[in-house]
């Protein structure tokens, strides 16, 4: 799987290049600033990117920025985002265009680097990843709302764990259950949210997360 | 030092007896005049000490002018305000000297009527001094009493109300100009009316005061008025006064220019075919060697034109009613731009009590941006220290000891180094939301308006936005307005009650105005909290401000207006 990252810290870009490198992926460049990550993005045409959004030349979000105009004329390249903070506002921005395969992670996840490296994966196969604190404060600004109120504890943790793009394994993974019972949750957490009940993980995803950014 | 005009030997030895009780007065009132800790106090105590000396002088002079030789009875009295109230010396000396000048006009008339007793004014005698050599002082002695009056005025704000009344909006040094309103009425009623002019004098200037008091702004303007009125009047009379002294003086006529003066109301000159009295020719030689008699005195001012202080009448006096119309014409114009705002607007001149108030505000305002960014500063040290850095030191010791254990027990070195990833995660956690209160990342990125977005997206309220400005705006405006505006987003989600808020943004080229509404139960109370009142100081800073609508029942509104240019030509926001 070839890979395209972009990151003007070289301790960081190094420390990326490393890891991809220790799971098996092929580095096809690797760049320091937002001109060189399109010419990359546009003539590598890589598996997936890494993106932090702070580039130069202005580092403001220049790096987030060239990855929307890369996927403006290559739609559906996969790009991951990775950030200090991270902005619903971003979020949204990426999600926009409703093609799948992104994902907008704090930097701090490089530390879980089997986490991190299948979140690459999911997204490199046109999935979405969304950071746990991006979801919360999606979750939080419509919580008192209905119908989300109407949903039990268990349901939101599983409509938590979906919005961050995981799938019914790693969700039954995570809260110790069956896949089974979280298929029944998702089920119900459809029913209640009046979406449309999907078993594509991926397209489940962008429902959920266009519900909550709704 | 005016000297009484014989001296004597006892008067030699009381005098130098006066002197030395003067020179006691003012040992004693030099220690309770001024502070002498500063090197600017100490120059105010030298000027307060020139003050009373000044006032001995003064009083002096006007004791000597009321009666002659009475010298020394002013000096007393100086000596007794001095040991009494040596700081008023300077108020008392500027009347003192408004009541010489105007002694002084009185003794110039009297001159040129020659009945002037002899006696001495300031350097001038009565007797043998030119007339213009008595009015120079008495000009010279008012303008000083005046600027001195108006010093003093201005530095006692109090004094000032006393004299002027309410001085609601207006600084005192900007209704001084208005007591000026007293001197138009009592020369232009001189000008007006011969015979009753003393009851007109009257009237009109107990009308002028109350005017002054009440309505400071109207009597500022009727003074500049009237003082051009007062100058284009006396510039009339002068040239028809002149035109008839010229005619008087030809040989062929020979009555007397004083009777043939017209009558003030006419602005024609008219000189009246009249006999002259024995008493009337004597009076026209001023330099006349022997007094005249006071009863003579009486019969001979009547006839001649009232102008300006000294009065208009064929000769020397002409050249003085010149003068003093140029001078009224001249404070006059000089007082127009600062009594109507409008011609101030217009010639683009900003008066002194406006600016005075800009630099305290802006010291004000700087001040308190100084204490907020040393605040903040402090408060960034403060969460550093306790946070982010003291998880660094921990993080650092349970490598170390993860380290030590790695060989001996394994299993406790990994769950060491597993609790130490944990910590960096949390420093993280900690150093990003410091970050986001000093300079949030968006702001930082896009400039106000996607960070007011942002800030409504992450609000707990439904928050509508409606945003429109033209490119970025200066840095510190956009801070301060995107603290204020977060502030009071989540002063509604905590207060309010309410579910819904909307955010607008508007900039007219010169101005950045903001709105923030929420729709809950109102009756917020800008007095109570710190926190309306922490934008109003931040936004203080950049002449913004901030008001405050809360009906019980709602919606609240909060605008706040901030002067500004946007810099920056718009970013797209793809």
């Amino acid at each position: 799987m070839r890979v395209v990252v972009a990151e003007d810290l070289f301790l960081l870009r190094d420390g990326l290049v490393r890891l991809l490198g220790a799971h098996g992926f092929e580095i096809a460049a690797a760049v320091d600033d937002a001109p060189g990550l399109v010419a990359a993005l546009i003539g590598e045409r890589p598996d997936v990117a890494i993106v932090d959004v702070r580039l130069p030349p202005t580092f403001t979000d220049d790096g987030l920025r060239a990855a929307l105009r890369a996927r403006h004329e290559v739609p559906g390249l996969p790009v991951l985002v990775l950030s200090q903070y991270v902005e619903q506002l971003y979020a949204r921005e990426l999600l926009a265009d409703d093609a799948g395969g992104v994902g907008y992670l704090l930097k701090d996840r490089v530390f879980n680097d089997d986490q991190f490296v299948d979140a690459v994966r999911t997204v490199a196969g046109g999935g979405t990843v969304m950071d746990p604190e991006v979801v919360t404060k999606l979750l939080g600004r419509r919580a008192r709302r209905e119908p989300l109120a109407r949903l039990s504890a268990r349901e939101r943790e599983v409509l938590e764990l979906m919005a961050q793009g995981r799938s019914n394994s790693a969700i039954a993974q995570r809260l110790f259950v069956t896949e089974k019972a979280v298929s029944k949750h998702s089920t119900s957490i459809f029913s209640k949210l009046d979406l449309a009940p999907s078993d594509d993980d991926n397209r489940r995803v962008l429902a959920v997360l266009a519900y909550l950014n709704g | 030092m005016p000297v009484s005009h014989d001296i004597g030997a006892p008067d030699g030895i009381f005098a130098v007896i006066t002197l030395l009780l003067v020179a006691g007065c003012l040992a004693v009132a030099w220690p309770r005049i001024g502070s002498p800790a500063t090197a600017k106090g100490q120059r105010g105590r030298l000027r307060e000490f020139g003050s009373c000396v000044a006032l001995v002088l003064v009083a002096a002079m006007l004791a000597d002018s009321v009666g002659a030789g009475q010298w020394a009875v002013g000096v007393a009295g100086a000596g007794l305000v001095l040991l009494l109230r040596p700081r008023a010396a300077a108020l008392i000396t500027s009347a003192l000297l408004l009541i010489l000048g105007l002694i002084g006009i009185g003794l110039a008339r009297e001159i040129a009527w020659g009945v002037a007793r002899p006696g001495w004014y300031g350097l001038a005698h009565s007797w043998n001094s030119p007339m213009w050599f008595v009015l120079v002082q008495a000009y010279a002695f008012l303008a000083l009493g005046a600027w001195l009056g108006w010093r003093e005025l201005r530095a006692r704000p109090a004094v000032a109300r006393l004299v002027l009344g309410r001085t609601a909006g207006l600084e005192p040094a900007d209704q001084l100009w208005s007591l000026l309103l007293l001197a138009v009425v009592v020369i232009g009623s001189a000008i007006i009316s011969s015979s009753a002019w003393l009851v007109v004098t009257i009237l009109g200037s107990v009308a002028a005061a109350a005017i002054i008091r009440r309505a400071p702004g109207f009597a500022a303007k009727l003074t500049a008025v009237g003082l051009i009125g007062l100058g284009l009047t006396g510039l009339l009379l002068v040239k028809s006064s002149t035109v008839t002294s010229w005619t008087l003086s030809d040989p062929g006529n020979a009555g007397p220019p004083l009777s043939a003066s017209p009558r003030p109301s006419s602005a024609t000159a008219r000189p009246s075919a009249r006999t002259t009295t024995p008493a009337e020719s004597a009076l026209i030689k001023p330099a006349a060697p022997k007094p005249p008699s006071l009863a003579a005195a009486g019969v001979s001012p009547s006839p001649e034109p009232r102008y300006g202080l000294v009065g208009l009448q064929s000769g020397g006096t002409v050249d003085v009613a010149l003068a003093e119309a140029f001078v009224f014409l001249g404070l006059g114009c000089w007082l127009v731009p600062r009594s109507f705002p409008a011609v101030r607007k217009i010639i683009g001149l900003v008066p002194q009590a406006q600016l005075t108030s800009q630099v305290q505000h802006l010291a004000r305002s700087r001040a308190v941006a100084v204490d907020t960014a040393a605040a903040d500063l402090r408060r960034l040290e403060r969460d550093l220290h306790d946070g982010a850095q003291a998880r660094l030191v921990a993080l650092g010791m349970n490598l170390r000891a993860a380290e030590r254990l790695m060989h001996v027990n394994p299993e406790a070195a990994a769950a060491l180094v597993a609790e130490a990833r944990e910590a960096s995660a949390r420093a993280l956690t900690e150093l990003r939301e410091l970050v986001r209160g000093v300079h949030p990342p968006v702001l930082a990125d896009r400039g106000l308006a996607d960070a007011v977005r942002a800030l409504a997206l992450d609000s707990p309220l439904n928050v509508e936005t409606e945003i429109d400005l033209p490119g970025r705006l200066p840095a510190p405006v956009e801070t301060a307005c995107y603290f204020s505006i977060a502030e009071l987003l989540t002063n509604a989600a905590k207060h309010s009650g309410a579910r819904d808020a909307r955010v607008a943004i508007r900039h007219s080229g010169v101005m950045l105005r903001v709105e923030v509404t929420d729709f809950g139960l109102g009756g917020a109370d800008p007095a109570r909290g710190s926190g309306l009142a922490g934008i109003e100081k931040r936004l203080a800073s950049f002449d913004g401000i901030l008001a405050v609508s809360s009906p019980p029942g709602g919606p609240t509104m909060a605008v706040m207006e901030v002067p500004c240019a946007s810099s920056l030509p718009r970013i797209s926001s793809s």
